[in-house]
């Protein structure tokens, strides 16, 4: 019988995968991008599961907008990777050490 | 009458901001482009003002609208106002800098409506949802303005890395935002109080909920230990964003942080977060003054600054108690006021090959170039500092004062030791612009507005400030005590 | 059958999750996430929550997916040069991972239906005779009104912000332009001479 948890597990598994691999990929701001996609498909997964078991349909809407802020995320983001790699020739973030404190 | 109308009503600076920020975005496309900027910027400090004046015959007592998305209470009003103000000086003094660079970017004052926006939901948050959408309306402006200046390398750095963490820590806070839903079964903040207060005990779920939502937000008042991104990006960001960074959206997510944690988690709950907090703000105070002792950049010193303030303000979080609350208040309100002001005169100093100022060695000397601006910033600074007679030192005093009333004494203590550190490096750099020898002759860029609001700030951090201080105190008393439902 | 549908779904969407991290070309990275995003999909379904489904594919697959695919592409990257060094930072990535999945996991067991939960009045339970997406649609337009439009301009704030960032005014490309071409008459353009023979003609 697959229950909650089932769902809670999976979810918190791939958040961990999306939080190691911005750890893991100093060199490639892409991959980070995706990474952070990772994180917030778990949130999604949570609020779904969660909406599903609570009997509302308020965590799905919150589910909807987080999906909202995300499309909106990754357009910034990429912008600004655009610029980056206009100015600098790479999209290694190991390289990104203009300021150091 | 349909509710939703009654609503709207309720969010009337909000309303204000949303058809104000539409219409520049129009003005400045239909107007021709020498002057875009110009009426563009005005515009908006006019939209501000009008949002920030809505505000004053807005009904007593508390309003709950779209509901229960929505709260509009004296303590959201008070915060909105300091926005509005910081938010308008922040279009101000950003013309110069603009103009410098070709007229064509009308964007910058759209982006710093849609940024104010932001932060007025984010205090106006009575719902976790409300909460995230207004923090990332916040968010996203502000990451594009950190690379605004887009053919300097270090300014898309600034953005990229501002960005990463951004999403980084959004995503930690909306993770967290999720357990405390799971877990408590809502997200509005006095339901979640409700349901947390009927459970037998307190669940380990919504204990991590609570910290990956502190840990969010610490990030966006830059507490350590996420407070790695703010030198960084204050130093590589364009100067007028940088000191856009340090006044309002402070204000907003310091608000955002105090009414989340009392209103959603009193009672049995709190003991946790204000442990967790009184680590942050020891943190931050310690660090803040610390570190900024090395420093050379001078926009790298207000960033430490600024980390140590928010430890500072903090400190008033950590009793969560009405007295706390309220000189968390006082302390943004001055704060404020102290950083926009250094900031506007290091904007306002010119160096002769035209480039702004960046070390603290093209300060030395500054007294006998230019005698008005130095002696501005050395009020700025003994203010920061805390020395008595200037303004900066109450709100500290009320700070501390709170925290040893609810038995916080070696919190207290930290803090003060923290503060006679960190008066070193302030006193460091009045030492050099009063008894050093002028390295470069600074000019000053004549700008009369931005002279106005170094006149204003600094008039406001002087011992005339003391003048506001008693019905500053009456407002904030008034703006905490929204916070605690009799 | 569901069972075995979640686990079918599960596994393939953390395989996948673990093969954006961890590939080597960044458009195989899209692709895995593709993927994932395909399998969270069916996880949405097996809940009940056809409508994000369907959303997560259209949105994610359909706009963020190509729009991640199309920045890769255009900008030239030198994969081969990003991949030196790629894993030095693995064993700190591995440890602080390790400890927040143990965290979450420790949390995500520690649910229990029903602990104290209200379920709100409002809000329990869909209305008889209404699908999913109906449900959806009665709330967002009407209690979420607010938090709907403010999302609509979360969505103009990231098109100003791309567009400010991203557009250049781009010198030395030939452009039509109408004005100049409805302007020109036949005075500034058209001249008549009287070439003499065995010379050229001084224009």
């Amino acid at each position: 019988m697959i229950g909650l948890t089932h769902y809670l597990a999976v979810s918190a598994a791939l958040f961990v995968l999306g939080v190691f691999g911005i750890f893991l990929n100093r060199r490639n701001i892409i991959i980070i991008l995706m990474a952070l996609e990772l994180i917030l498909l778990s949130v999604n997964i949570n609020l779904v599961a969660f909406s599903a078991y609570l009997h509302q349909v308020h965590g799905q809407i919150f589910a909807m907008f987080v999906l909202t802020v995300a499309a909106g995320e990754a357009a910034i983001g990429l912008a600004i990777l655009v610029i980056y790699f206009r100015n600098r020739g790479t999209v290694a973030v190991d390289q990104a050490d203009l300021m150091k404190g | 009458m349909h509710p939703i109308f009654a609503s709207i009503a309720i969010a009337g600076p909000e309303t204000i901001l949303t058809l104000g920020s539409l219409a520049a975005l129009m003005l400045g496309t239909f107007t021709p482009k020498h002057r875009a900027l110009v009426v563009t910027s005005l515009f908006a400090v006019a939209i501000l003002g009008v949002a920030g004046f809505s505000l004053t015959d807005a009904p007593a007592g508390r309003s709950i609208a779209f509901d229960g998305l929505y709260v509009a209470d004296d303590f959201s009003a008070y915060l909105k106002v300091i926005i509005m103000a910081a938010a308008a000086a922040s279009v101000l003094l950003a013309l110069p800098w603009l103009q410098e660079r070709g007229a064509g970017r009308f964007e910058y004052p759209v982006l710093m409506l849609l940024a104010a926006l932001g932060m007025a939901m984010m205090v106006s948050a009575n719902d976790l949802l409300t909460l995230y959408v207004g923090l990332e309306l916040a968010a996203l402006p502000s990451y594009v303005l950190a690379a605004f200046s887009r053919a300097d390398d270090r300014s898309a750095e600034a953005g990229l890395k501002y960005f990463v963490l951004g999403a980084l820590a959004s995503g930690m806070l909306l993770y967290g935002v999720t357990l405390v839903y799971g877990f408590a079964g809502s997200t509005q903040l006095d339901v979640i109080a409700q349901l947390v207060s009927a459970q037998a005990e307190r669940s380990i779920g919504m204990l991590f909920g609570i910290v990956f939502i502190l840990a969010g937000l610490a990030f966006k008042v830059s507490a350590v230990p996420f407070h790695m991104w703010t030198p960084d990006v204050y130093e590589g960001a364009p100067t007028p964003v940088a000191a856009f960074f340090s006044a309002a959206p402070k204000a907003a997510a310091l608000g955002l942080m105090a009414r989340v944690l009392v209103v959603a988690f009193p009672g049995k709950v709190a003991a946790d977060w204000q442990q967790i907090i009184m680590f942050i703000a020891i943190a931050s105070m310690v660090l803040g003054a610390v570190a900024a002792v090395a420093q050379t950049n001078v926009k790298r010193l207000l960033a430490y600054s600024s980390i140590a303030n928010i430890g500072f303000a903090l400190v008033g979080l950590s009793p969560g108690s009405p007295a706390g609350i309220s000189a968390l208040l006082f302390y943004v309100t001055v704060y404020v006021a102290m950083t926009l002001g250094s900031f506007l005169v290091v904007l306002q100093l010119r160096r002769p090959d035209g480039g702004t100022v960046e070390t603290m060695a093209d300060l030395a000397g500054l007294s006998k170039t230019q005698p008005k601006l130095a002696l501005a910033l050395a009020i700025f600074m003994f203010s920061l500092a805390g020395i008595p007679p200037l303004l900066g030192f109450w709100p500290k005093f009320a700070v501390f004062q709170a925290a040893i009333a609810s038995g916080l004494l070696g919190l207290a203590i930290i803090g003060f030791i923290a503060s006679v550190v960190a008066a070193f490096y302030y006193l460091r750099l009045i030492k050099i612009m009063y008894f050093d020898e002028p390295a470069v002759a600074l000019a000053s860029e004549g700008s009369p507005v931005n002279g106005a609001l170094i006149a204003a700030c600094a008039l406001f951090c002087s011992p005339l400030g003391m003048l506001a201080m008693s019905p500053l105190a009456v407002a904030t008393a008034r703006a905490a005590a929204a916070l605690f439902p009799a | 059958m569901a069972a075995f549908a979640f686990y079918l779904f599960a596994g393939l969407l953390l395989t996948s999750g673990l093969m954006v991290i961890t590939a080597k070309n960044p458009v195989h990275s899209v692709l895995w996430l593709i993927l994932a995003f395909f399998n969270a999909a069916g996880l949405f379904i097996l809940l009940g929550a056809e409508f994000l489904a369907m959303l997560l594919v259209i949105v994610y697959v359909g706009a963020v997916a190509v729009l991640f695919l199309f920045v890769v592409m255009m900008l030239d990257i030198d994969f081969k040069a990003l991949q030196r060094g790629a894993l030095q930072n693995l064993p700190l990535g591995l440890a602080v991972s390790g400890v927040i999945l143990a965290e979450v996991l420790l949390v995500a067991s520690g649910w229990t239906a029903g602990q104290g939960v209200i379920v709100h009045e409002a809000l329990a339970g869909p209305p008889p005779g209404m699908t999913n997406t109906q449900w959806i649609g009665s709330q967002l337009y009407t209690r979420y009104f607010f938090v709907f439009s403010m999302s609509g301009l979360i969505l103009l704030a990231a098109m100003i912000g791309a567009i400010v960032l991203t557009h250049r005014r781009r010198v030395g490309i030939k452009k039509q332009s109408i004005a100049a071409q409805n302007a020109r008459t036949p005075g500034g353009t058209v001249a008549v001479g009287k070439a003499a023979i065995g010379q050229g003609v001084e224009l």
